[in-house]
């Protein structure tokens, strides 16, 4: 026991000192340089899928994000990490912004609603919903009220881009009662309580249960029928639909590419972006 | 003896006490420090409209309905977990022999079962019950996932608190006729009492922090259920969800006290439970 | 009618203990059941000792991730395990009436705290101190060590300190007599007998350390490369499933079961060389 006692205390020491060490070492090497921290999101996220599409990271469907980016595995820890660390950059999603952070222009265009609906903000993706074919009339119904003018007006209220500004009113039904089971996109959630809650306003005897699961778990519990409509931040892939599901795009969502505010950069070219995230430029004295 | 004369005596046990008051000091910042930043950053949000409003919207985010399904979860997993982990070490202890192949296999399989990481057990429920089963995300899903994940911990800690039951109990209990069954639950339970509690505690501790585990198995819904097939969401699950997008930083903190406060609550009633036992 | 209900309950007593054993059965079968054929399709030696994790372009190798693994968990044994047992050796033999009846249920609160509490507490405290300290981003071996090592210290505590109250005190009395220290008495009779509840809960600690998902995924940086040093991000195997399993479908849901499986076998090896360990010391 004596000699474990010592072992351990030997350890916690050399731990100790390696510690303050390497801490010295690292701050000599750091010199004048201002390298760039790059926060991605996790493999497979809707997020990333549509960001490493539209900037050109993905290569022959090769995804070329440089290995030593941080994977964040949620909007809210990306924003964080970003409002914590002067030389990071990262992307959320639009509707999630607030002023932690400072969102960039790409290309001289502000992220905004009417800058995607006009076009000229290139970072944005589809929020689908997604059915299998044992789809119940209730749940037939309740897809038919996000696209209704009501659902789109919703949808637009809370800040994501809407499908189609001239749909049809809404048409009543005399008496709907049952539960909806709703899984998937956690990017998704957030306007899916809303529009839940407004439509079980219309039927009190409707429940809505919404699971914030992923886009991947939306989708294969509703292969597998664990629940009535899945949701997803990214468009399919060609092997899913196969499995006999359909897509319905809901809204449109921007992506905000975001700096720390005390960083200086305010804009930056969807080029410079690309070659930051593929690790072909790692510092910020590169693109200023 | 003043301390500068206790060092010059003791050099070595000087040492080793100021070790033992840097470790205790250490852990104390840490927890002070850790405490204060949950208060600091969540005791202003209690206030926010409708956080403890009885039916959860996406307007006020409550978390009525997710501290109810906390309870329920905790109870429901407890009431599985609790019977068979302190029967089983009933019969590690009391009942079996030295040696037995079988009495090996039952420990190796519960250290096993001690060391599966929760987002295994998560896996696992969600491969048995959520797909294999077709449960969907269920509050049974939940609570059977979370009672064999906490099963080796109670099991654990009731053999440690039976075996320290010294055997003069038991002989006393048998020289006046007493049978196995009988000095099992008057003499040795009552006096293991303390330790039992104190595994439970820990359980609750671990049903009531969970979320890796209970995400791909419950689900994220923060409704009060109407069964055990519903799906529901306990508090850290809830606080899980609303900070994923950012949107209801705010609310999340909030639900991080309430959490510290019903740990805390837990604490206390087992620890006044547990002083009761003790004095009879 | 005794002898009857005698009987019952020992068989009752037997079949819960049994319960484990079907536990750990059902367990693994469906684990491996989803997890193996992957491995296969893969080819264990470019799922075990592929260093390149890229599931999109079917590249599934989790070297990287085991490494990262092993690496987060020693920190947070080196720095959890001595800081908890001298803890604990405080509360049981040094610590003041007045102080330990708050310090009991402090220690019991830490143990409550959920762990993404604890990520956001690392998150924005430890990390920028790291950063700091470190010039680096923050986020890697060492700061997921330090929050591990905090995490595991109630299990520690709490488990020593109670088997160091379960040792008779006439070890404690006996040394003293003999002229010994409180010191010496505590730390030379008292602490090896409480031996292997101790080591039970250092086994638990690590179990836990090896398990934190929730907390390590928000301030380990989660790079899917080898760490150079205790500074650079790291990924470990829970950390893997958690960040894909919401998104993966077909191969790469099941190559994450096949990352639960090596977890899974982890465990099993710790458990085993413990065994041994004690056996050996028995």
């Amino acid at each position: 026991m004596k000699k474990l006692l010592a072992i351990a205390l030997t350890i916690a020491m050399i731990f100790s000192m390696a510690a303050c060490g390497n801490s010295g070492s690292e701050e000599g090497a750091e010199g004048g340089a201002n390298p760039i921290t790059v926060v991605s999101r996790e493999d497979g996220s809707g997020t990333r899928g549509a960001f490493v599409e539209l900037m050109g990271i993905m290569v022959d469907d090769v995804d070329q994000t440089t290995q030593s980016a941080e994977i964040t595995q949620s909007t809210s820890v990306a924003m964080t990490t970003v409002a914590g660390n002067e030389k990071a950059i990262g992307y959320i999603s639009l509707g999630s912004l607030d002023d932690s952070v400072k969102a960039l222009k790409v290309d001289g265009v502000e992220p905004s609603v009417d800058t995607i609906k006009a076009g000229q903000y290139a970072v944005s993706r589809p929020f689908e919903v997604v059915t299998g074919d044992a789809l119940t009339d209730l749940a037939a119904d309740f897809i038919s009220y996000i696209m209704s003018a009501e659902g789109q007006a919703i949808i637009a209220e809370e800040g994501y881009i809407t499908i189609d500004d001239n749909a049809p009113a809404y048409e009543q039904k005399s008496d709907l009662s049952g539960k909806i089971v709703l899984a998937g996109s956690t990017s998704v959630s957030p306007v899916m309580l809303v529009l839940a809650d407004a439509y079980k306003a219309i039927y009190s005897g409707v429940e809505i249960e919404v699971q914030q699961t992923g886009s991947g778990a939306g989708i294969t519990s509703t292969i597998e029928k664990a629940c009535d409509i899945g949701m997803s931040s990214r468009a399919l892939k060609p092997e899913e639909l196969e499995q006999g599901l359909t897509e319905t795009t809901i809204a449109m969502d921007g992506i905000a590419v975001i700096v720390n505010k005390a960083n200086t950069a305010e804009n930056l070219t969807s080029e410079q972006i690309r070659q930051i995230f593929t690790g072909e430029v790692t510092d910020w004295s590169e693109v200023q | 003896m003043n301390p500068v004369q206790y060092l010059k005596n003791h050099p070595f046990s000087f040492f080793l006490r100021m070790l033992v008051y840097v470790s205790a000091a250490i852990t104390v910042t840490v927890l002070v420090f850790l405490i204060g930043y949950i208060l600091y950053k969540g005791v202003p949000n209690l206030t926010l409209p409708g956080i403890f409003d009885w039916k959860f919207t996406s307007q006020n985010m409550s978390m009525t309905p997710a501290i109810i399904n906390t309870v329920l979860m905790t109870a429901l997993s407890l009431l599985m977990a609790v019977p068979i982990g302190v029967f089983a070490a009933i019969y590690l202890v009391e009942y079996s022999k030295k040696g037995n192949k079988l009495v090996k296999l039952i420990r190796v399989t519960a250290e096993t079962l001690s060391g599966i990481p929760s987002i295994v057990y998560g896996l696992f429920g969600f491969i048995v019950f959520v797909i294999t089963l077709g449960w969907s995300y269920t509050l049974l899903s939940g609570a059977i996932t979370l009672s064999i994940m906490i099963l080796p911990l109670i099991m654990r800690t009731t053999e440690e608190a039976l075996m320290a039951v010294p055997d003069s109990y038991r002989e006393g209990s048998f020289g006046l006729g007493a049978g196995r069954l009988r000095t099992v639950f008057r003499i040795i339970v009552p006096s293991a009492m303390p330790g039992i509690l104190s595994g439970i505690i820990l359980a609750i501790g671990r049903i009531v922090g969970e979320s890796a585990a209970l995400i791909f198995t419950a689900g994220t819904n923060p409704v009060v259920p109407g069964s055990v097939f519903s799906s529901v969401s306990t508090l850290s699950v809830h606080m899980y969800a609303l900070m994923t997008e950012g949107l209801y930083v705010d609310q999340a903190y909030a639900v991080a006290v309430v959490l510290l406060a019903v740990v805390v609550l837990i604490n206390a009633l087992s620890a006044a439970l547990a002083r009761k036992l003790t004095k009879k | 009618m005794r002898k009857i209900i005698e009987l019952i309950m020992k068989i009752v007593f037997l079949l819960s203990a049994c319960i484990s054993v079907l536990a750990v059965a059902v367990i693994c079968y469906f684990l491996f059941s989803e997890g193996l054929p992957a491995i296969a399709e893969i080819g264990p030696g470019n799922f075990l000792g592929g260093t390149l994790w890229k599931p999109l372009e079917g590249l599934f190798g989790i070297l990287p991730m085991i490494i990262g693994s092993i690496y987060v968990t020693a920190g947070a044994i080196l720095i959890g395990v001595p800081i908890g047992l001298l803890c604990a050796i405080f509360m049981a033999k040094f610590c003041p009436a007045k102080l330990y009846r708050f310090l009991k249920p402090a220690i019991d609160l830490l143990a409550g705290i959920p762990s993404i509490v604890y990520g956001f507490f690392g998150l924005v405290v430890i990390v920028p101190v790291m950063q700091v300290l470190t010039g680096t981003s923050g986020k890697g071996v060492l700061t997921a060590s330090i929050m591990l090592g905090i995490m595991i210290l109630p299990t520690i505590i709490s488990v020593s300190e109670s088997s160091l109250r379960a040792v008779p005190e006439s070890y404690y009395e006996g040394s003293l007599a003999l002229g010994a220290t409180h010191e010496r008495s505590v730390f030379f009779a008292v602490l090896p007998a409480a031996k292997s509840g101790i080591m039970a809960g250092i086994i638990l600690g690590i179990g836990r350390a090896i398990g934190e998902t929730m907390a390590v995924v928000m301030i380990a940086g989660n790079q899917p490369v080898i760490p150079s040093s205790i500074t650079s991000g790291v990924r470990t195997l829970t950390a893997n499933i958690v960040m894909e399993m919401g998104y993966a479908t077909g191969l790469h849901r099941e190559a994450l079961i096949a990352t639960a499986v090596v977890l899974f076998v982890f465990i099993l090896i710790i458990n085993v060389s413990f065994s041994l360990l004690k056996r050996r010391n028995d």
